[in-house]
């Protein structure tokens, strides 16, 4: 045994559930199966347990099983979702291990010596682990040993070997079943009389391979540890994106806002192991009748990740549209992401009021729309309906005007008559615009108008001529 | 001595012994001029409490009137919300009256502006709102949320309604009516109904800044 085997120790996450659980999103609910197809029949692959409580069975053709189960709901088996659902392990993984193996089709293995110290010791770092799935809707198994091809075969029985000595007693206590071989090749080995993984390993090496395969051999020196295994690490991917399926199509919020907390556990997780942070997140939300996707913009005032917030905003960005057609599937999309740093807390206030502050920025934009908040700057320009800018909040600009200007300005100037009003100081002339084609020669007033309210008038002189009324001192 | 007599007694010996009419005096932010701080009840604006305001027209100084409360929050670093303005607040008057005006944020949509009221109300964390009801009937509702929401806020919250608008009586801590002037007169608060004219205190006021700001010669 290599001194490298005996230092590692490792974690397999194995997922019993996964064809059923990648394609159906959540498990309560409706009678849910998936079925591939054989030989040009869909036959049941996998049930779930309501339906297996009314006597769905893998390998029933999906027409016996809705005759007995006429409201079990039943999706096609999709390799590319499994796929998805798997990184989704791994990923959880990602956070409490540098070193993540995907083991295709339903298990994940990784690396736990490492950690050892992280969360206050194995057991409770593998417990988190297994919650954290569980509440992503994975139901895992989780197994542990010195080798990651055995943790990969105990995880399946939730067994822990922590030792070379103990793990070769576990695995010698084994079944010949539990090593998943094809039927034949299994059939082939109990035809021997040997039940158990120690009798067979047992038996001369050459006398084995020629009886049931070499390859036999290699896997179980792979499973002793007395040959390494072959491992491809992963990594999380760059950019994220998830495509989440709603159990059944809708047009309510509330089952939108479900799934989105969801998809959101899982961006969640994706950030904190990339040490990114959230400034915007696109959703396209797409129709079951194939129509045009609707696509909703939630952009953050500051880089994080708050997912109460986040709901919040995609509540009220929800609440503002009208869902021409129910929706079958959220897709989320993180847009831009930066190194993350977790907000500070208040010395003296438990509320992260540093926070709050942004957060009610995003929460008028949700509903306001982008353009619904601004700040206001001052511009340089001679011409006073030139020389103001909506801006975004928290712009600093620099201002320079010194002559007395009204509080109030009108949106444009607005044609007046002279006699309304009682000229009291003035006249300002402002001549400016020559330059860019919206020349104006003016002079400005401080007036009062019938009902002694303090306004700024002016008698233009080019290019129009007349009286306008522009700003009110309030 | 006969009872009514030792009570009088009683409360001339002793002024501080709580007496029913008065109430104890509220948290205030100063209003920034000496005469108004002085004519409103309570010494200044009250903190956490909602101040409705009533201008007779549009720009009968309700927005001038609240600029030094602003500036103040303002420097110090708190965001002031200017929710559903009925025209373009001039930025440079508000610079002038010495708003920071990276802290002041405009919300437009006036469907909107009682919900965002509320909302920044909440949040605890903004200086001032100063919120424009929306034209039409005034629902007493959404000011009676508004009053419960201002709590939170450790700042006093101004509601300005449109010229013709007739509020239901609330409980609001102040309601002033403006006119022109600016004339201000005390609608509902402690005290009894009188009128303040700002008008000479603001060219006082203003030829004091000018001749600070004047040039050295």
């Amino acid at each position: 045994m290599s001194k490298t085997s005996r230092s590692s120790l490792w974690a397999g996450l194995y997922c019993p559930g996964l064809p059923l659980s990648a394609v159906w999103d959540h498990q309560p609910g409706p009678a849910i199966a998936v079925h591939e197809h054989q030989r040009g029949q869909a036959r049941i692959f996998q049930a779930g347990q309501r339906a297996h409580q009314h006597g769905v069975r893998p390998g029933m053709s999906l027409s016996q099983a809705l005759a007995v189960l006429p409201q079990l709901q039943s999706r096609p088996r999709s390799a590319a979702m499994e796929q998805r659902a798997l990184e989704q392990i791994a990923l959880a993984a990602y956070g409490h291990s540098h070193q993540v193996v995907l083991a295709p089709p339903d298990s994940v293995l990784l690396e736990i010596a490492g950690s050892r110290r992280l969360r206050g010791g194995l057991r409770p770092l593998l417990e988190e682990l297994v919650d954290t799935l569980n509440q992503q809707g994975l139901r895992v198994r989780c197994g542990s040993a010195t080798v990651p091809a055995a943790a990969r075969l105990l995880a399946r029985t939730n067994q822990h070997a922590h030792s070379p000595e103990h793990l070769q007693r576990r695995l010698d206590a084994l079944p010949i079943e539990a090593l998943g071989l094809p039927t034949r090749q299994a059939q082939a080995i109990t035809g021997c009389g040997l039940r158990r993984l120690g009798e067979l390993i047992q038996m001369r090496a050459p006398e084995r391979a020629r009886r049931f395969g070499s390859a036999l051999n290699a896997e179980l020196d792979q499973l002793y540890g007395r040959r390494p295994t072959p491992l491809a690490g992963w990594q999380p991917p760059e950019r994220y994106r998830q495509r989440l399926e709603l159990p059944v199509p809708s047009d309510r919020s509330e089952a939108l806002l479900f799934a989105a907390n969801r998809a959101l556990d899982h961006l969640g997780g994706w950030l904190e192991v990339r040490d990114r942070a959230l400034t915007g997140l696109h959703i396209r939300l797409e129709r079951e009748d194939s129509g045009n996707p609707i696509v909703l913009h939630l952009s953050l005032a500051r880089p994080g990740f708050d997912r109460t917030r986040l709901l919040e905003m995609l509540a009220l960005k929800l609440e503002r549209i009208r869902l021409p057609a129910a929706i079958a599937a959220l897709v989320l999309k993180a847009e831009t992401t930066l190194e993350y740093r977790p907000p500070q807390a208040d010395l003296w206030d438990n509320r992260n009021r540093s926070d709050a502050w942004p957060a009610l920025l995003d929460r008028l934009r949700a509903r306001l729309g982008e353009d619904g908040i601004n700040g206001i700057a001052a511009h340089a320009d001679h011409r006073p309906e030139r020389a103001w800018r909506w801006v975004p909040p928290g712009t600093t600009t620099p201002c320079t005007e010194t002559r007395p200007r009204p509080t109030w300005l009108l949106p444009a100037p607005r044609p007046c008559c002279r006699a309304d009003f009682r000229l009291e100081d003035g006249p300002e002339r402002i001549e400016a615009g020559w330059w860019d084609g919206h020349d104006c020669k003016r002079d400005y007033w401080v007036a009062r108008d019938r009902h002694g309210r303090k306004v700024w008038i002016f008698h233009e002189h080019q290019p129009r001529s007349g009286w306008f009324l522009h700003g009110l001192f309030s | 001595m006969s009872e009514p007599r030792s009570l009088q007694h009683l409360l001339d010996q002793r002024s501080d012994l709580w007496r029913g009419q008065r109430r104890p005096p509220a948290a205030v932010a100063a209003s920034g001029r000496a005469e108004l701080d002085a004519w409103l009840p309570d010494g200044g604006w009250p903190r956490g409490r909602l101040v409705e305001l009533l201008p007779e027209y549009l720009g009968c100084g309700e927005l001038e009137l609240l600029l030094p409360l602003l500036a103040d929050q303002t420097r110090h670093g708190q965001p002031v919300l200017l929710i559903a303005p009925p025209l373009v607040p001039c930025p440079q008057r508000l610079h002038r009256a010495g708003i920071a005006l990276d802290r002041l944020v405009v919300v437009h949509g006036p469907d909107d502006a009682l919900w965002a009221a509320e909302q920044a109300l909440k949040s605890g964390v903004c200086g001032s709102i100063v919120t424009w009801h929306p034209r039409g009937r005034v629902d007493p509702r959404p000011i009676r949320r508004l009053q419960l929401a201002a709590r939170a806020s450790d700042a006093p919250a101004f509601v300005c309604y449109r010229a013709g608008q007739s509020p239901a009586p609330s409980l609001s801590a102040l309601r002033l009516g403006l006119a022109p002037g600016p004339q201000l007169s005390l609608l509902r608060g402690d005290g009894p109904s009188r009128t303040l004219h700002l008008g000479r205190a603001n060219v006082i006021e203003l030829a004091a800044r000018r001749r600070q700001t004047a040039p050295l010669s």
